[in-house]
């Protein structure tokens, strides 16, 4: 019998390293609707909870609309420039890594990349803001939070693109097609699904992870669950986690629907 | 001073946090397995349950681990326990998906056979389905570790044990020059145990792997 590889990603989210069948009819409504209606739920339940509570003033100066909203596009922010930053040097770095030339430094650089992974994101954030006080507290967090995002982007674009049969590429040049061609038309496309599932990896990470901002003191929704921590209020303690983890599973939930709407028709 | 010598005058702190770190996996790790394995066996025939069992685990593991461990702070206090908790629940989706792969994996042929055999039901799961899943479920068991041994680090932030506590603590001193040293020594016991942990994951599948499934 054959050793199956490891089905799940050493790190967060439920992107597996390969894409999921598409799921069919009745299967895909439920969950496509499913999710965003059960999440819905959970906040119309967190909406009642809170307002079911006569807020004292320590309350009240993290659980108001303002203050959440705020924190909300803090966080939304940071995760969008550490998206597009992670992908701006993961995806060139997966092609450039697997051309013939360069092939040799690709097995050094994902052993790196994966000793790397073992590092905890939160080390990575505070190691980064003590070592370099200069910087600025957003840079720190971006800096640290793309470094741990990159290596699932990384590694499924280049699974991603070695497991294009060589016999396809030889076919393709064989029509005339240029190695940038090649690339562009024929690879790229087919490694397209497993490279999306890295990128929902990476997406659902860098949400969770921007929630450890705060402790750096770069904001974004973190703030609310430490100050519920930090002042002994449960309810501002839960209303942080709520709204961090339905962010983190909406995020998911939009991720998974991209991937089937950009997997290539007739894969 | 450099590193050296300030991890020679806090090797014992250091060791002691390790020691809760190892622990605190480890805790989370078997509860995890002894969850998830048996859940694993009862729903991998079964398509419905067995995709609710997933779904559930996906969504614990989607959910970031500062917003789960702040949830379970509201009904568990703060401290071991809902650090254990969290880590038993982002455990789960590894160790059941590898092993549900696992028993799925195995050849339709092999277990009709074992029937044929006279075989009943228990005896096929015990002798023939589980021994061939078995590398699958460790090497579940093994992504769950490290992704546990850095998830722990958060714990610290809940007033938990382990070597995020050395994390925090760099943080708190920073501008001393100390600080880097203490982010270091957290993060660097956290890589080491990581390593040590592939290590000893290896050398238990080989231990214990059916001596007909080998490669060598």
């Amino acid at each position: 019998m054959a050793i199956a590889p490891a089905p799940t990603e050493p790190a967060g989210g439920t992107g597996a390293a390969g894409p999921g069948p598409r799921p069919g009819g009745a299967r895909r409504l439920l969950r496509y609707a499913g999710a965003p209606a059960a999440l819905l739920a959970v906040l119309a339940a967190l909406y009642l909870y809170v307002g079911a509570h006569d807020l004292d003033r320590i309350e009240r100066r993290s659980l108001n609309a303002e203050y959440l909203l705020s924190r909300t596009w803090q966080h939304l922010g940071l995760s969008l420039v550490v998206v597009v930053l992670i992908l701006a040097i993961a995806v060139p770095l997966g092609v450039a890594l697997t051309r013939p030339g360069a092939r040799r430094f690709s097995g050094p650089v994902l052993a790196l990349a994966n000793v790397g992974q073992a590092i905890p994101t939160i080390g990575l954030i505070v190691l980064f803001a003590v070592a370099f006080v200069s910087w600025g507290i957003h840079t720190i967090a971006i800096t640290a939070i793309v470094l741990y995002g990159i290596l699932p982007v990384l590694r499924n674009t280049m699974v991603g693109l070695d497991q294009v049969s060589p016999a396809v590429i030889e076919s393709a040049r064989g029509m005339g097609l240029g190695r940038a061609q090649v690339l562009w038309r024929v690879e790229l496309p087919l490694a397209v699904p497993v490279m999306l599932a890295g990128i929902r990896t990476a997406l659902v990470l860098t949400v969770g992870t921007v929630a450890l901002a705060t402790f750096i003191g770069a904001g974004g929704l973190g703030d609310v669950i430490s100050n519920g921590i930090s002042s002994n209020r449960t309810v501002v303690l839960v209303t942080g986690s709520v709204l961090v983890a339905v962010l983190a599973l909406a995020v998911d939930w939009l991720a998974g629907i991209v991937e089937d709407v950009l997997r290539p028709r007739g894969i | 001073m450099n590193f050296f010598d300030h991890l020679a005058g806090n090797y014992a702190e250091v060791l002691a946090l390790t020691g809760e770190h190892v622990v605190l996996v480890l805790q989370g790790l078997v509860l995890a397995s002894l969850i998830g394995i048996p859940l694993a066996v009862l729903t991998y025939r079964a398509e419905l349950p067995r995709s609710v069992v997933l779904a559930v685990a996906g969504v614990f593991l989607t959910i970031p681990s500062y917003a789960l461990f702040g949830l379970l702070i509201a009904p568990l206090g703060l401290g071991t326990a809902p650090a254990v908790t969290a880590l038993t629940m982002y455990a789960l989706l590894p160790v059941v998906r590898n092993t549900v792969v696992g028993l799925r994996g195995v050849d339709p042929a092999v277990i009709e056979s074992a029937r044929g055999m006279g075989l009943s039901r228990r005896q096929i799961l015990r002798q023939i389905e589980l021994p061939l899943a078995w590398p699958v479920i460790i090497t579940g068991l093994r992504v769950a570790t490290q992704l546990l041994l850095g998830i722990a680090a958060i714990s610290a932030a809940v007033n938990g044990p382990g070597l995020g506590n050395l994390i925090f603590q760099g943080l708190s001193s920073a501008g001393t020059p100390f600080a880097v040293y203490l982010a270091l020594e957290g993060i660097l016991g956290i890589v080491v145990l990581a390593v040590l942990a592939d290590l000893a994951f290896a050398a238990l599948n080989r231990v214990s792997t059916s001596r007909g499934l080998r490669v060598d």
